[in-house]
């Protein structure tokens, strides 16, 4: 198949969604520092955030081109030493951590991030874009070989899986993560064409552990019985922040609840904060910018003539409609907070990065879908069905 | 496959749905219930507390002030946060005299986030204290009253209590002047209550700090009198002893002195709340052979005598079957109205009220009416005279009320069977002396504004003439007779025009008179012969279960007084050929 133009809406998405959360961190940063100068002793600038967080877009922008130009052909080689990299840095985290490395940074009992100096990396974060692309291979491979529903199958797909998920969850203690990587798991075995049977079953059981492990641990129990009594400080301030905003918001820069009220004002409760400056009309215009990115994702997806290609988008869809659904349902009670950002809009720069280069490679990929809608008999092989495509002609 | 798309599009469309539904009802429905919670949270309504205002005294010209404000602050420890060791080390260092608990009581309970540990830390400690910026350890600005003088004037003054409410005195008074209006700071703050510019809620309205009051009280003269008092009450037996000074010519009370004073910072070291009470002003007496001199003006003023009016001093009459009985026993036969008031002879003032009835034997209703017009209306006895401060009314039985009209009044002329208080008897004599003009007494000068210095009260106007010039020059030519014992002792210096009367009153205890308790007062002015007098002083000294005399306990304080107010007036004596 003939490469042509990529999706323009998907990029122009991207940018737009990384500029609205530049100006909430232009607005609030200066309280935040002055916050933490106050109650911590530092010494933060107040344009320290700001300028971190444009650094961090413009390191996000590279990596969207890298995963825009790196060649799918060179990724998909690769992906099971990707996932394996992932899994391996997370182990030699959880060792360091151990042995009492500083290397480690651990906050609140759990190790997530590697300590070089004045950046910090987060493993996990390679390590879901290595499941997104190792699940994706899988379930490729397995179909072309007719071994769907195998013990070939099942096997390496519940390993890799549980392995991933023990490792966030567990040792990490980071239940967001946590989040996407099931999003990412449970759309790949959807899409992976195992009987609806077998995936409700699986769900089924995924729902029973998650009510197991909440019911095996006070910590967690009284976490979701503070939900469900709406006793979080946390979310209560998310909410007091939204409902603040009104249809219209309070205006940049007029955010009362960024001056500490709200945790997180940055990171995680950025969504909250917009809500209070841009109001109802602001927060759906945000959303809506999320929507159309997810049903451009899924769009590409369709198109693609190729299934593990089809299958990574669909990955990389999963992927932000878990970090978008669990960010904002927990803003507004309608899920436990579980701590997970906000994509391309959330302070930082690890999960901005590879989200931003996820999409980079969506967007690469866009540039060679066909017109018609694909289904699965259609296993893969490009070039079979002419050159058309969902985005706009580069050439006649 | 085309289904399991179709599902993740719905998912999505599912999901935003309900967070797009969840977002309506927050942002639009429950909107100005989250703003009511948020302003709640978010602004901060701070109380901008308004100075109590100053306290002055006169001294000569200048106001002084007697009663003061000071920043004090509270320290207070959070035992959750503070570090024990820097924080004992640092408050021992610094304030330890003012610790109000132990350390082991304060850290007993490291879960509390609040103990008081000291209060009333002046400003160079809280200074110290704020430099070291030790965790858990904060302080709350404050004022307090500081008094200068002291115990001086206290009753007079009165204290500030806990709630800082003026009590008593001049700070119960004036307390709504003194005190001021609190303003109002309302202002969007952080969450470590630094207020932020952000918003339409802040509100800012300034204090109105209370006024500075200057009292008519001169502060040297007030010092003296009851230094003077004070030695008096030593000297006499006696436990109890009040003075006034007032100015005759505007009703300002320049002393108002009532020993034993109290210390107006530790106010709660009293006995009772009879021991914050000002007795001149609320304690309603029989001031006894006083009142003669309003007697004798109301019979000269009406026509009915003069000053060398003779009568028959028997020595006791009988009025309606009771015996009256003359203190001095001489003076028997013919004497003039003058000796009587020289020897204070009850049966010459009752004969003024027989010629006030327009008879020389009888006491008529038309005597008694008279009488009462004069004490109660025109010289304001039995009646609260509308000075400043809590005073009380006092009692003065109409003429036509009740049984034994006659003797009462006959008692009445040398003041007994009545009740008055020293500071409307020394109002009424100073109308009495001062050309027959009655000023309500007070105690304010004016006074002390910002950026303008001391701003004096409007001149007093008198309320009401009480007597003619002539009778007020005769009764000043009387009472200056009575004290020629004085002169000649020398007690009153050459060149100085000073009168004055004594009055032994005895009291009454279950109901009858007793002779074992006597209070003694006296009443006089002074000045130079032929012009106003400069100043009315009226003294009283008691003490439970004693006899005090008007001779011997109340006039040598007058004396006294009155030679320190000659001096500090500098009145220069007339030239005496």
């Amino acid at each position: 198949m003939r490469k042509h133009k990529s999706d323009q809406v998907l990029t122009l998405l991207v940018l737009g969604l990384m500029v609205v959360g530049l100006i909430a961190i232009y607005a609030v940063g200066p309280m935040r520092a002055n916050l933490l100068n106050v109650t911590y002793g530092t010494n933060y600038s107040n344009d320290m955030f700001f300028w971190n967080q444009l650094r961090s877009v413009g390191m996000a922008i590279l990596a969207f081109w890298v995963g825009f130009k790196l060649p799918y052909v060179w990724l998909r080689k690769h992906s099971q030493k990707i996932m394996f990299l992932g899994i391996l840095l997370c182990v030699l985290l959880a060792f360091l951590a151990v042995a009492g490395s500083g290397l480690a940074d651990c906050q609140l009992g759990g190790c997530r991030w590697y300590n070089l100096g004045p950046i910090g990396f987060q493993p996990a974060e390679l390590m879901k874009f290595g499941l997104v692309l190792y699940l994706a291979q899988l379930v490729a491979v397995r179909r072309k070989e007719g071994k769907i529903e195998t013990r070939e199958f099942w096997l390496p797909f519940g390993i890799v899986s549980a392995v991933a998920l023990f490792l966030v969850v567990i040792l990490q203690k980071d239940l967001g993560t946590g989040v996407a990587f099931l999003a990412i798991i449970l759309t790949s075995l959807l899409m992976s064409g195992v009987s609806m049977k077998k995936f409700w079953l699986i769900l089924l059981v995924v729902i029973l552990a998650g009510v197991g492990a909440i019911a095996s641990s006070d910590h967690r129990k009284i976490r979701v019985a503070d939900w469900l009594a709406g006793n979080s400080y946390h979310v209560r301030n998310a909410e007091m922040a939204i409902g603040t905003g009104g249809m219209f918001g309070v205006g940049v820069g007029n955010s009362v609840q960024a001056a500490g009220y709200l945790p997180e004002s940055i990171n995680d409760s950025v969504f909250a904060v917009i809500g209070e400056m841009f109001g109802f009309l602001g927060l759906l215009l945000v959303l809506g910018c999320f929507v159309m990115l997810m049903f451009r994702l899924l769009k590409i997806s369709e198109h693609l003539p190729d299934q593990e290609e089809r299958l990574v988008v669909v990955g990389i869809f999963a992927w932000i409609l878990a970090h978008v659904v669990a960010n904002v349902a927990s803003m507004i009670s309608l899920m436990p907070v579980t701590g997970i950002t906000l994509p391309l809009l959330s302070y930082g720069g690890t999960s901005m990065m590879f989200v931003a280069g996820a999409l980079g490679l969506a967007g690469q990929l866009s540039c060679y879908t066909s017109r018609e809608v694909k289904n699965e008999s259609i296993s893969s092989g490009r070039g079979l069905r002419g050159t058309y495509y969902s985005g706009r002609r580069r050439s006649a | 496959m085309k289904h399991r798309f179709k599902a993740l599009k719905l998912l999505v469309i599912v999901a935003v749905a309900v967070i797009g539904i969840r977002l309506f009802l927050i942002q639009i429905i429950e909107h100005d219930a989250w703003v009511k919670a948020a302003s709640k949270q978010q602004v901060m309504r701070d109380m901008i507390v308004a100075e109590r205002g100053e306290i002055y005294m006169m001294d000569d010209d200048e106001p002084t002030p007697v009663v003061m404000n000071a920043t004090v602050w509270t320290v207070l420890v959070d035992p959750m946060e503070a570090n024990p060791k820097k924080t004992e080390k640092l408050l021992d260092e610094v304030i330890k005299p003012k610790l109000l608990a132990s350390w082991e009581k304060v850290f007993e309970d490291r879960t509390r986030r609040y103990f008081v540990v000291a209060k009333n830390v002046m400003r160079k400690e809280a200074e110290t204290i704020k430099k070291a910026n030790l965790k858990g350890v904060w302080m709350q600005e404050g004022t307090k009253r500081v008094y200068p003088e002291g115990e001086m004037g206290s009753r007079l003054l009165g204290f500030v209590n806990a709630d800082g409410t003026g009590q008593y005195g001049v700070e119960g008074a004036f307390d709504k002047d003194l005190k001021g209006k609190n303003g109002l700071l309302k202002t969007v703050k952080d969450v470590n209550n630094i207020p932020l510019t952000i918003g339409k809620e802040n509100v800012r309205v300034p204090a109105q700090d209370g006024k500075k009051i200057v009292l008519s009280i001169d502060r040297n003269i007030q010092r003296n009198t009851e230094k003077i008092l004070a030695e008096s009450i030593k000297a006499s037996r006696g436990d109890k002893a009040s003075a006034i000074v007032m100015n005759p010519r505007n009703g300002q009370i320049l002393a108002m002195a009532d020993l034993p004073n109290y210390q107006p910072e530790n106010y709660g070291n009293v006995k009772g709340m009879e021991d914050y009470q000002n007795n001149v002003l609320v304690d309603a007496y029989e001031p006894a052979s006083i009142l003669k001199a309003f007697t004798f003006a109301a019979a000269i003023d009406t026509g009915a005598m003069k000053p060398d009016s003779v009568y028959e001093n028997t020595g006791k009459v009988y009025i309606e079957g009771w015996p009256i009985e003359n203190a001095y026993k001489g003076q028997i036969g013919t004497v003039s109205m003058q000796t009587a008031l020289d020897f204070s002879l009850n049966t010459g003032s009752i004969q003024a009220l027989r010629w006030l009835s327009g008879s020389s034997t009888d006491i008529t209703a038309r005597g008694r009416q008279k009488l009462y017009e004069y004490y109660h209306d025109k010289f304001g006895l039995g009646q609260r005279t509308g000075v400043e401060l809590a005073e009380s009314a006092g009692m003065l039985v109409g003429p036509n009320t009740g049984d034994g009209r006659n003797a009462r009044y006959a008692n009445m002329t040398f003041g007994q069977n009545l009740n008055v208080t020293m500071v409307q008897v020394a109002a009424a004599f100073s109308s009495l002396v001062n050309g027959g003009h009655y000023y309500t007494p007070t105690v304010v000068a004016g006074e002390v504004k910002d950026e303008v210095g001391f701003v004096k009260a409007k001149p007093r106007k008198s309320v009401r003439t009480v007597v003619n010039e002539s009778t007020s020059s005769t009764m000043r030519e009387m009472l200056y007779g009575v004290r020629k014992m004085a002169r000649l002792r020398g007690t009153d210096r050459p060149g100085y025009y000073v009168g004055g009367k004594t009055g032994t009153a005895q009291v009454i205890r279950d109901g009858k008179y007793i002779m074992e308790e006597t209070i003694a007062s006296y009443a006089g002015f002074g000045g130079i012969e032929d012009e106003l007098p400069e100043y009315v002083i009226m003294v009283r000294i008691l003490g439970d279960g004693r006899q005090m005399s008007g001779e011997a306990d109340a006039l040598p304080i007058f004396n006294q007084i009155n030679n320190y107010m000659l001096d500090y007036l500098k009145i220069k004596p007339k030239e005496t050929l």
